[in-house]
């Protein structure tokens, strides 16, 4: 067992049951920007943030994903528990523990605050969504529940400005210096009669302190009455989906033609300030038509997040989950697998990592080998681009035809990653069930404060990709299709002759059977990086494919003009099922501590991309 | 000419910054591991590696493309299954 090591700072961990606030805490504590949502399992890593203490010594908080118990059934439960007996490599157990427990659904967090008291480990107990507690008419002896615990007992309102002032006062490393333990705490998994014993003492507990439930709000059984029910609640998932697909395409257009028209304007401008040369066609063909062809898409991706970022906050996300347990537990997979998977939609990654919620490890690996088929956000300019040059932006009915394609296409996903799990299911034999267990949020507003920042988030980090890996991308490219200079007497564009032209036309060998030009296919390659780069990509492919012809912000037209529906249908096809996310491949290596399943996922989704292209071709062109 | 050099040299930076940004994290970090000989000599370079380089590649390790992963680049945990 690892010894606690001393230090002039003060280790502090966070711990508490999953969706009480300890990240909302975290981050007023560090002034971190972690992400917070409205339901269990956002957390499923440690993490670190500092905080310099009134003494001018340094705080090191630790967030740890949410627990029920000590004893843990799942991965990021296990973590929570191994980092407080100081088991984790590089990680020595905290000095202090601050359990954060909701004061609203006081007994569920005290409950594990008394195991984490058996550890003995010194702590603080926060008491946190104070404010709500009071609205909702629950009672709390505060003092009486410090001198009952033993320990300090600090209120909090961790989403509010000095809602954590009191708390932050009784975490002073001067107060702790002296309690410091020597030697990493030791914890052995309750048995039957703990178990007893720990509910017991948390009914006397209740009781001192005059613990009194919350007032159940009636427009909430109300709403869950219809959203949780099998027939009302799934018509209005479809439905709040469905609108989201439209929004995004109605809502865009506008801004989308500012940029489109900007970058268009920017293009002639810098190829009429520049002479002629490999300066301006670096500008013109590479960054303006490449980086400005991503650029677009911004609005979209704004509004696509809009939705995710207000359905996170409000609370709606678990009950989904509890309407779609049983189709999924059909198919295979566990309920718990759909916050994973609805992760998977802003990017495959993080949905990756939420898989360690998911107790089985079968369920677990089958999550993760299933999430990149659902639609991330970085294939949103590929959809849209491609559907925006060739479904024309009429009206169905109500519905815009766009935004019904753009929703066909996040079915598909969702529907092949159904049958993959199916399939998983079928070759893996049987399974044991795991039944989902899930605390349901109550509902709630979402902050405007919190979407706004979450939405300045994602215009960040889309503004830092497009300025970093896709225009270092692009300017390699532009060079990959510039030379060599054709040879005299040349009468193709130049871009043929070129490095890019040449691996163009052998890959053209691979692809042409689905329908893919030598354009597409040297956008693929440095797609491999990223799903957007291939946007960009084509842009400056067809940019210097035009030799000289300026067609910044005009790539709709140009693939309207040279693709046929069979090819396009064919690309959206690939991009459905495709890895093109090098990343994604190497978090699946990370989470599943072998080479094996990132080898494996990459081989079958090359496998039912390709597959899926070739029959889409073959019937839209048939067809057409 | 000189429009040339210009292009070379941007280029041989893009292509520098892509392939360090597509490395994976944990070796971006071994690679600046490897540069303390060099940081010794440089301490104002080194202090831009220590504040900015180094934690803004912790917080890219383990994150999503999108920058969306709730957690920082600490090495994963993995108990006994």
């Amino acid at each position: 067992m690892d010894a606690v090591v001393s230090t002039p700072s003060l280790r502090v961990a966070l711990i508490g049951v999953p969706n009480c606030g300890k990240t909302a805490l975290f981050n007023r504590l560090t002034g971190s920007r972690q992400k917070v949502a409205n339901y269990p399992g956002v957390t499923v890593e440690r993490r670190e943030g500092e905080r310099t203490a009134l003494d001018g010594r340094v705080l090191r908080i630790l967030d740890l994903p949410g627990t029920y118990s000590l004893s843990p059934t799942t991965l990021d439960e296990a973590i929570t528990r191994d980092v407080l007996l100081g088991r984790v490599a590089d990680a020595p157990a905290p000095e202090l523990v601050v359990c954060v427990v909701d004061a609203v659904h006081m007994p569920i967090g005290l409950r594990l605050a008394l195991e984490v008291k058996r550890l003995g480990l010194p702590m603080v107990l926060a008491l946190n969504r104070m404010d709500v507690a009071k609205k909702r008419g629950v009672h709390i002896d505060v003092s009486r529940l410090s001198t009952e615990l033993g320990v300090p007992v600090m209120p909090t309102i961790a989403v509010k400005r000095g809602g954590a002032d009191a708390l932050i006062e009784a975490i002073q490393p001067a107060r702790w210096e002296h309690h410091r333990r020597t030697t990493a705490p030791v914890w052995q998994d309750a048995t039957p009669e703990d178990a007893e014993q720990t509910q017991a003492d948390l009914r006397g507990l209740l009781a001192a302190v005059g613990y009194t439930t919350p007032r159940e709000s009636p427009w909430m059984a109300r709403f869950d009455a219809v959203l949780l029910h099998p027939v009302y609640g799934l018509l209005v998932l479809i439905a709040v989906m469905f609108i989201m697909f439209q929004a995004v395409f109605s809502w865009a257009e506008a801004p989308m033609d500012w940029i489109d028209g900007g970058m268009a304007a920017l293009g002639e401008f810098t190829a009429a300030s520049l002479p002629e040369g490999p300066v301006a066609s670096l500008l013109v063909n590479g960054v303006i038509a490449g980086a400005g062809a991503v650029l677009v898409f911004l609005p979209q991706i704004l509004i696509l997040f809009l939705f995710i970022l207000a359905l996170e906050d409000s609370g709606y996300l678990p009950r989904a989950a509890y309407l779609l347990d049983r189709m999924m537990g059909g198919v295979g997979l566990s309920g718990r697998a759909f916050i994973p998977l609805l992760s998977s939609f802003a990017c495959a990654i993080p949905g990756i990592m939420a898989a360690r919620t998911i107790p089985s490890w079968r369920d677990r690996l089958t999550t993760i080998m299933i999430a990149p088929l659902m639609t991330c956000s970085a294939r949103l300019p590929v959809y849209a681009l491609l559907i925006g040059a060739l479904i024309p932006a009429k009206s169905v009915g109500p519905f815009n035809l766009q935004g019904l394609v753009m929703f066909a296409l996040y079915v598909a996903g969702i529907l092949s990653a159904l049958i993959v799990a199916f399939v998983m299911k079928h070759f893996a034999g049987a399974r044991q069930y795991s039944p989902l267990m899930l605390e349901l949020p109550d509902y709630q507003w979402p902050h405007a404060g919190n979407l706004l920042l979450g939405l300045w988030e994602r215009v960040k980090i889309f503004l830092s990709r497009v300025g970093g890996i896709i225009l270092a991308l692009m300017i390699v490219l532009w060079f990959l299709s510039s030379y060599p200079v054709p040879p005299d007497g040349a009468t193709g564009p130049p871009i043929q002759y070129s490095f890019a032209g040449r691996l163009g036309a052998m890959l053209e060998y691979i692809f042409a059977p689905i329908g893919f030009n030598w354009q597409i296919s040297i956008a693929l390659v440095p797609g491999l990086a990223a799903r957007e780069v291939a946007v960009s990509a084509l842009g400056t492919v067809y940019a210097m494919s035009a030799a000289g012809d300026d067609v910044a912000g005009q790539l709709e037209p140009v693939i309207a003009a040279t693709w046929s529906l069979a090819t396009a249908c064919s690309l959206l096809a690939w991009y459905v099922f495709a890895p093109q996310c090098l990343s994604t491949l190497a978090v699946v290596k990370r989470e599943t501590n072998s080479w094996r399943y990132p080898i494996i996922m990459a081989a079958y989704l090359f496998a039912l991309a390709y597959v899926a292209s070739f029959i889409t071709y073959r019937v839209v062109g048939a067809l057409a | 000419m000189a429009q040339q050099i210009l292009v070379a040299v941007i280029v041989v930076i893009a292509f520098a910054a892509s392939v360090w940004k597509l490395a994976p994290a944990r070796q971006r970090l071994r690679a600046l591991l490897a540069l303390d000989g060099w940081a010794a000599r440089h301490p104002r370079l080194a202090g831009w590696r220590e504040r900015r380089l180094k934690p803004r590649i912790q917080r890219a390790a383990g994150t999503g493309c999108a920058g969306c992963a709730a957690n920082v680049g600490v090495r994963p945990h993995h108990p006994p299954r």
